[in-house]
């Protein structure tokens, strides 16, 4: 199924480890170039003089084999004010409060201010960037003011942020915008929800790309690819991914803007019986090293290889718990009743489901064979709303919730009476999460659902322990 | 010389790029102050032709691998020297603190034709389409290129491995 990867492969694969810049060091390079420039304008001018001189002696010929197709040199080279040709589409600079062209800039690039924070992803332990809306609507771009649409890095796990360029489309309004961003690598990275823009230059430039009026709710990348969910979806507002009736994976190898259709997982819909017409709903995507698996809006698992573009099967073999499907869409396009992950072990999914005096039952079952086949692992603390699931590599599973994180402590399928949970610290935040996600075993990222909070949290002890990180 | 908007675009670019680069850089060099040279000095050329570049980010990477390359020749002869004056002094007097050093040194092997293509795709993670333009070939040429570096790394690696 998947290509077989040697140790040219692996080490191909390893990713490059940013190494930052010695403070001052842009205006030294400046200050140099500055140097070499008036130095080759010297050299240039001072070659003039000479073809100049040189062309009041020289015999004829020699001046027609310069008049045609050579430029010369004096004219090449006295660029005092050149214009700024770079063929880079436009993109608006890093942060609302940029400061003005007049004023010699220093420093990173600031991240703008009140960011408010709707998706982060992480492309190594230390490096990781987020989306969201930041500045004041009016006062955002250029290009555009009522823009704001931005974004911040970190080079150093969150310990500081700094602004980068950002797609220009605003916040999610029906089928425009985009609220969502995952990176590949620090090179390849997507921004979604609902329109796709694409980057294959470390974010510096943001392409869009034609979904031909779908919107892009999920999109995952793993190796050298990308898969999305593309869907037909009418939802207005803020809720892009509301109203969704007909799903389909889409793929393109990183690198290129080459969205093709995934055989075997296409036109998915939900319908409560047959020959009625589809309800909305909403699906999901989780990828592994090795296999990809989509939660299907009707609740199926398919599953397909990732290396490549091939076909993807429905991987179900045994029935669908009752009330475990998708349901409608969160805000960020996740399902909200029933959720998939994957960890280093298997896929695990939570089926959210109303109980006794309204409290959410969140019902966790795993598969070790693909999905082919579930043994249920208990259930997630009762407390609060569920709204994202995360798999550890090393088998443990988070739920984020309106009222806080819950981390299991064992691993998922390794123990019969299912899993257990521990005491979580730091992760008591008004209005909870949105959205958690590991990137090891002991580094993982949390959005607070209250964005007015202008940060993201971490834990760097597997989930125990959770920190604030100012988007700032 | 060099206007205010230029600047800011030339500064927002460092800021973009210059962590990946040096960090690029460094696992083709022997240390971090290498790196910060070579990745100073790309970006120093750079701005010296600002503003007659199309694509800022690859012209980069172009400067870069001749850098390296040009640091690698540098830190060979004197490793000749080195050894050509002193019997006591080992065979290799750098420290290499890197897992990469020993397919690195494969790279260094590499004929140019195979090395710019080699380290512009799968070091710098531009596409084959990227670096057929950078290097002027067509596609179908740095692919078989590539196929070739690839060939020859696994070959040396299987060797050594045996």
């Amino acid at each position: 199924m998947d290509e077989p990867r040697d140790d040219v492969d692996i080490w191909l694969s390893e990713r490059v480890k940013p190494l930052l810049p010695h403070p001052g060091t842009f205006e030294r390079i400046r200050r140099r170039a500055r140097r070499r420039k008036l130095g080759q304008a010297a050299i240039a001018a001072g070659g003039a003089a000479v073809i100049v001189a040189a062309a009041l002696t020289v015999p004829p010929f020699i001046d027609s084999q310069l008049g045609r197709g050579q430029t010369p040199i004096a004219n090449s080279s006295t660029t005092a004010t050149p214009e700024h040709t770079h063929s880079r589409s436009p993109s608006p600079p890093p942060s609302s409060s940029s400061p003005p062209s007049n004023v010699t800039p220093s420093g990173p690039p600031p991240v703008p201010p009140n960011f408010a924070v709707s998706s982060v992803t992480f492309v190594s332990l230390t490096e990781g960037w987020v989306l969201g809306q930041a500045g004041t609507p009016g006062q955002c771009g250029p290009p555009n003011a009522f823009i704001c649409t931005s974004r911040a890095i970190t080079f150093n796990g969150g310990t500081s942020w700094q602004g980068g360029h950002a797609p220009v489309a605003g916040l999610p309004k029906g089928a425009s915008g985009v609220s969502q961003i995952r990176a590949l690598d620090g090179r390849n990275a997507w921004a979604f929800g609902p329109q796709l823009y694409a980057t294959h230059d470390t974010g510096y430039t943001w392409t869009p790309v034609n979904t031909n009026g779908m919107r892009v709710i999920d999109l995952e990348t793993v190796h050298h690819r990308a898969f999305a969910v593309w869907a037909r979806c009418t939802g207005t507002g803020a809720d892009f991914a509301a109203n969704c009736t007909g799903f389909s994976l889409y793929s393109t190898p990183a690198g290129r803007d080459q969205w093709a259709p995934v055989p075997g997982a296409t036109n998915l819909t939900m319908s409560q019986a047959a020959g009625l017409a589809p309800v909305p709903a909403s699906a999901q995507l989780a990828l592994t090293n090795t296999v990809g698996y989509l939660l299907a809006p009707n609740g199926d698992v398919y599953s397909g290889p990732i290396t490549t573009g091939g076909a993807w099967h429905l991987a179900t073999a045994q029935g669908i718990p009752a009330g475990c499907l998708p349901g409608r869409a969160q805000r960020d396009g996740v399902p909200s009743r029933a959720m998939l992950a994957t960890t280093g072990t298997g896929i695990v999914e939570l089926c959210a489901t109303t109980g006794t005096g309204g409290v959410q039952v969140k019902t966790l079952r795993y598969s070790a064979d693909g999905g082919r086949t579930w043994q249920p692992a208990g259930t997630a603390p009762p407390a609060g709303i569920a709204t994202s699931l995360s798999g550890t590599p090393d088998g443990r599973v988070l739920v984020a919730t309106t009222t806080g994180i819950d981390v299991s402590a064992n691993t998922a399928g390794s123990s019969p009476s299912g899993l257990s949970w521990i005491t979580v610290t730091g992760a008591s935040v008004p209005g909870g999460f949105s959205f958690v996600g590991m990137t090891s075993d002991t580094q993982g990222v949390a959005i607070p659902a209250n964005k007015a909070l202008h940060a993201v949290w971490f834990t760097y002890d597997g989930g125990k322990n959770w920190v604030e990180s100012p988007v700032r | 010389m060099f206007r205010a908007s230029d600047r800011v675009a030339a500064e927002e670019l460092f800021n973009a790029c210059y962590p990946r680069l040096a960090g690029w850089v460094r696992r083709l060099v022997d240390d971090d102050d290498t790196a910060h040279e070579i990745a100073s000095e790309a970006f120093t050329r750079l701005l010296a032709r600002w503003s007659s570049l199309d694509n800022p980010q690859s012209y980069l990477y172009m400067i870069a691998t001749n850098l390296v390359r040009d640091h690698w020749r540098k830190v060979g002869r004197e490793r000749r020297a080195l050894r050509a004056v002193s019997a006591t002094v080992p065979a290799d007097g750098v420290h290499h603190p890197a897992q990469d050093v020993e397919v690195r040194a494969l790279i260094q092997a590499l004929p140019d034709r195979l090395r710019r293509p080699f380290l512009l795709h799968y070091y710098g993670g531009f596409p084959v389409k990227d670096v057929a333009v950078m290097l002027g070939r067509p596609e179908g040429t740095v692919k078989a290129d590539l196929h070739h570096a690839r060939a020859r790394l696994r070959a040396v690696l299987g060797e050594a491995d045996g």
